[in-house]
């Protein structure tokens, strides 16, 4: 082969160390308009009052954007998976975290769009605020979304999503011993060097060019169309080259805000948000909290496991529940467990809504399962390769969810990482494979789960 | 007032409170150096100014009315590449992009100043610059072959030192 | 007063596609009259290196050099849908578009030089621009003279184009997950071990080394891969130590709005990273590749965790794994009061952390036995 496996250059390296690689603020149309928002100063309140007469009327303002002005204003953007609207694109009724958009300025120049948002009279009536998952569902938590506290619109309509398999009872009732742990990693920040980003440009025929920096230039193109009601034609979504998104660039809606600026203007709009704006206000990896309790054997099987896990969505749903469902397909990490309860739940809290970041659903599982399984492997005082190894993927071993594994490849990584970091591994370890179980690696309680890999 | 940039000596309407990043981007359309943050924290709006690297974000244009600046544009071009652009390009120092500019800028200041190929200086002559996509082990692999004068060719990417391939393992 | 060091593992697993699939990538391709090929799909490129990797894919596929593709991701007008550049689908789901497009390219400038050669399509190949007879290469037409040929001779235009879509996988009992096709379009594997120091005075956890096993099906481009990896270590490495939007989680108050306030990891924190990548090759994806962007970041959390464990004998399973937690974690340990609740069978850690005693009982815990 002379392309693929060749170390070939950067497709756009010569203009990115030469400084020309366009991104979309160095797109320069003359008459752009600056954009700044009104965001919602507290964490849950009633709006009472809003009030843009003042900033309309101000010079060198050319249009004020409220929820009066959006077509649509709710859209769902995993509408298609199920997931029901909930969130409006500029806050209605009321606001439910620190940072959420109420209305959008376009104006000459950065300060007259800064002085617009502050001649804004905003009225709210400030209420309780609820920021912890595991009180959520208690009688005297502040009841914070239109569906309660945690979402309630899994398929049929359940209210949490569920892993089932095997015997959970008779796995744990076999067990040697029971290690429980609680893991709960942290929301963070997406950080790309590029914060958010837009350009909207009326053009004469009637159609919007859009400059995004949005990850995935159709999904935002059909969330813009919907919430404008426009067909996908009248837009075009100008982008591909971002700088850095790491998943939180997906969660379209400055392309929307800006779309309705520049037709209410008639003028081009251009968005670019403050360093703040992104470490406050933009949507974040979400906190999870998950609790483990593994059922295990002196010798170092893992018969069976009982999760609950926690997704902290933040004020909206968003992407949570798919996020959360990938999470519970994977809660078992690499390892084949037969007997499987897991219950987890989208929860809401008063924070900026959490959202996709890289590994998304599965990066929690990761954290929590392999600190279990190295703190199982401690308790036991099993090897933590052995302990790894043995539990690990075969072909044909099952997922949580019934589905044969086709090319496991944990095997093979654990052990080219003991090769290459010098571990040398006993003879017995040395000599597994990802082949399917059998002999001493296929006992009794492994049976019933294994499956036909040919099944894809 | 008037700045030279990366040669060209031009005079500036922008008021003397205007950043020197906003001159750059928005008056005289040199888009090389970045908003990444406007407080001075990431780095990628560093230009050279009169040889020495500033953040172009926190420094104004009265400060440095008369002064030559040299961004990225200015280092080279795609036909004549200056030894830190080729550098990054052969050792793969940019994935995004958006944070190469001002890091170059640094680098450049770096080896200016007789920056050597040890790669604990290098670090710390970069700590302030901020990159999210490449955990910086290209760039500072980079900047290390560019204070060793290496040649480049550009028709290729180099390996991280010390990284394996097995192939196919059961 | 002392710094402890300590090693821990992790071996991970990560599916590539959307979960649930459903995701469709597109890609089209025309040859221009001499031989050069514009490539368009809706790739986002966001630092991945998405253009460059798709070009790749084009140029194998074709049998033309490198540079004679142009890549134009740039807008909805011109390029077909691409669901997006995230699951980890940029090389697995949209790559294969792209290959399916360049192979219908390839078809049909083979059956146009077979045309001008006379010789069947299916006893030529294309090699580095050029098409020839398999077995007789003194038989041979350059694919710009048979792009000139399709223009000017047959007036063809010569395009290909490519789409990848995975069905639907639907949830059929919401009891127990169970799906009626595989969820995802395939699974990547990896394994990581750190090295730590920690300063038991201080608290602070410094990564020292993080070795990182990844298995990626066959690297389209190493340099690519490598730096995957490495971005992905010390995006791993924040999560892991250093970074938190609400250092006080649950409250919302006190969240970093600078560099500085909010820690992204630097150079100063930068570990030894060694990398160690394997090739078992995916069955469906483009020339046996596996996806890898996300899992980049996923190991490197379990593995600091387990290793400051192994440093200084306790666990701190809320991160990131900042001083303050590991000082009073070691405190903890020194009042006894550190270990893990026993009873029974049961060995119970982080009850303090638990729905059990936090809330009022609206959600609880409760295991068997």
């Amino acid at each position: 082969m002379k392309a693929v496996g060749a170390r070939l250059p950067r497709y756009d390296g010569i203009a990115h160390v030469t400084g020309r690689t366009v991104f979309v603020d160095d797109v320069r149309v003359p008459g752009s308009l600056w954009v700044k928002a009104l965001r919602s100063p507290v964490h849950r309140a009633t709006i009472t009052g809003l009030d843009t007469s003042k900033a309309e009327a101000m010079s060198g303002v050319h249009a004020v954007i409220t929820w009066k002005d959006v077509p649509l204003l709710e859209y769902g953007h995993l509408s298609a998976l199920g997931i029901p609207a909930d969130e409006p694109l500029l806050a209605k009724d009321d606001v439910r975290y620190k940072g959420q958009p109420i209305a959008l300025v376009a104006a000459a120049d950065e300060e007259t769009a800064m002085a617009a948002v502050e001649a804004i009279a905003l009225d709210l009536d400030e209420q309780p605020a609820l920021f912890d998952i595991r009180k959520a569902f208690d009688p005297d938590a502040p009841v914070i979304h239109q569906w309660g506290n945690w979402y309630p619109h899994f398929e049929a309509e359940m209210d949490k999503r569920q892993i089932r398999k095997g015997d959970i009872e008779r796995a744990f009732d076999a067990a040697d011993v029971v290690v429980q742990g609680v893991y709960r990693p942290a929301a963070i920040e997406h950080v790309p060097i590029e914060t958010q980003s837009c350009q909207v440009v009326p053009e004469a025929n009637g159609r919007l060019t859009i400059y995004s920096c949005t990850q995935a230039l159709y999904f935002s193109l059909g969330v813009v169309a919907a919430h404008l009601q426009l067909p996908l034609n009248k837009l075009k979504l100008v982008g591909g080259t971002v700088g850095g998104g790491f998943g939180g660039k997906v969660d379209t809606a400055t392309e929307t805000m800006c779309c309705l600026l520049a037709l209410k203007s008639g003028r081009p709009v251009r968005w670019r948000w403050t360093r703040e704006e992104e470490f406050l206000c933009s949507s974040t990896r979400a906190p999870w909290h998950m609790e483990i309790a593994d059922a295990v054997t002196k010798d170092g099987w893992i018969l069976g496991r009982k999760m609950l896990t926690l997704h902290d969505s933040g004020a909206y749903a968003r992407f949570s529940p798919y996020g959360l469902t990938k999470h519970s397909f994977h809660h078992t990490g690499a390892y084949t467990i037969p007997n499987l309860h897991f219950d987890g739940y989208v929860v809401f809290t008063n924070r900026v809504p959490t959202t996709a970041m890289r590994g998304f659903g599965v990066t929690s599982i990761s954290f929590a399962t392999e600190t279990h399984t190295s703190r199982v492997a401690e308790t036991l005082g099993i090897d933590p390769w052995e302990l790894r190894l043995k539990n690990a993927n075969r072909v044909g071993d099952t997922s949580p969810n019934g589905v044969a594994y086709t090319d496991p490849s944990t095997v093979p990584v654990v052990k080219a990482l003991a090769e290459g970091m010098g571990v040398e591994l006993p003879a017995g370890l040395k000599a597994m494979t990802r082949d399917p179980r059998e002999g001493d690696l296929l006992p009794e309680h492994l049976v019933a789960q294994v499956g036909n890999p040919e099944d894809h | 007032m008037n700045l030279t940039v990366n040669g060209v000596t031009r005079e500036l309407e922008s008021g003397p409170l205007t950043t020197l990043l906003d001159v750059l981007r928005e008056e005289l359309e040199t888009t090389s150096p970045k908003a990444g943050c406007e407080q001075g924290g990431c780095g990628a709006c560093t230009v050279l100014v009169d040889g020495e690297p500033r953040r172009a974000c926190l420094t104004v244009a009265a400060a440095v009315d008369g002064s030559s600046v040299t961004t990225a544009e200015g280092l080279g071009s795609p036909d004549g590449l200056a030894p830190v652009q080729a550098a990054f390009t052969h050792h793969y120092a940019a994935q995004c992009g958006f944070c190469t500019s001002g890091m170059m800028m640094a680098a450049q200041a770096y080896l200016d100043a007789g920056g050597t190929d040890d790669r604990e200086a290098i670090q710390e002559a970069l700590a302030g610059h901020v990159c999210r996509c490449t955990g910086y082990v290209k760039i500072i692999d980079a900047v290390a072959a560019a204070a060793r004068g290496d040649s480049f060719d550009l028709s290729v990417t180099a390996p991280s030192a010390g990284m394996v391939n097995l192939g196919g393992v059961k | 007063m002392a710094v402890h060091k300590g090693r821990g593992v992790a071996a991970i697993e990560y599916p590539t596609g959307m979960n649930q699939n459903g995701d469709p990538s597109q890609a089209w391709i025309k040859v221009k009259p001499d031989g050069r090929i514009d490539v368009f799909a809706g790739t986002s490129d966001i630092g991945n290196g998405s253009k460059t990797i798709q070009s790749q894919i084009v140029a194998e596929t074709i049998g033309v050099p490198y540079d004679w593709i142009t890549y134009d991701n740039s807008n909805t007008d011109s390029s077909p849908v691409c669901t997006g550049t995230f699951a980890s689908r940029a090389t697995f789901v949209a790559g294969k578009a792209v290959e399916k497009a360049a192979a219908n390219v390839r078809s049909k400038i083979l059956e146009i030089a077979g045309k001008e050669l006379e010789i069947d399509p299916s006893d030529l190949d294309i090699v580095d621009g050029e098409v020839v007879a398999k077995g007789a290469p003194q038989k041979k037409i350059s694919v710009p003279d048979v792009a000139g040929a399709a223009t000017w001779g047959y007036g063809e235009l010569i395009t290909g184009v490519g789409a990848q879509l995975k069905p639907y996988a639907t949830i059929v009992d919401p009891e127990t997950g169970r799906v009626d096709l595989p969820p995802h379009s395939a699974i990547s594997y990896a394994a990581c071990a750190a090295e730590v120091e920690v300063d038991d005075e201080t608290g602070v956890v410094t990564v020292t080394r993080l070795w990182q096993c990844y298995d990626v099906g066959l690297a389209i481009n190493p340099t690519l891969v490598e730096g995957q990896i490495e971005g992905g270590a010390m995006q791993g490495l924040g999560l892991g130590v250093l970074e938190n939007c609400y250092p006080y989680y649950p409250s919302v108050e006190h969240r970093g709005s600078q560099f500085g306030a909010y820690l992204a990891p630097s150079t100063e924190d930068m570990p030894q990273i060694d990398t160690i990548i394997i090739e078992n090759p995916s069955a469906d994806g483009p020339y046996g590749a596996k996806g890898i962007g996300e899992m980049a970041n996923n190991a490197q959390p379990p593995a600091i965790a387990a290793a400051v464990h192994d440093a200084i004998g306790v666990w701190v399973t809320e991160l990131p794994i900042t001083p303050e937690k590991v000082l009073r974690a070691l405190e903890a340990k020194e009042a006894g009061a550190a270990g893990p609740r026993r009873e029974g069978k049961k060995v119970v850690f982080d009850e303090e952390l638990s729905v059990n005693t936090v809330s009022s009982g609206g959600m609880r815990f409760e295991v068997p036995a």
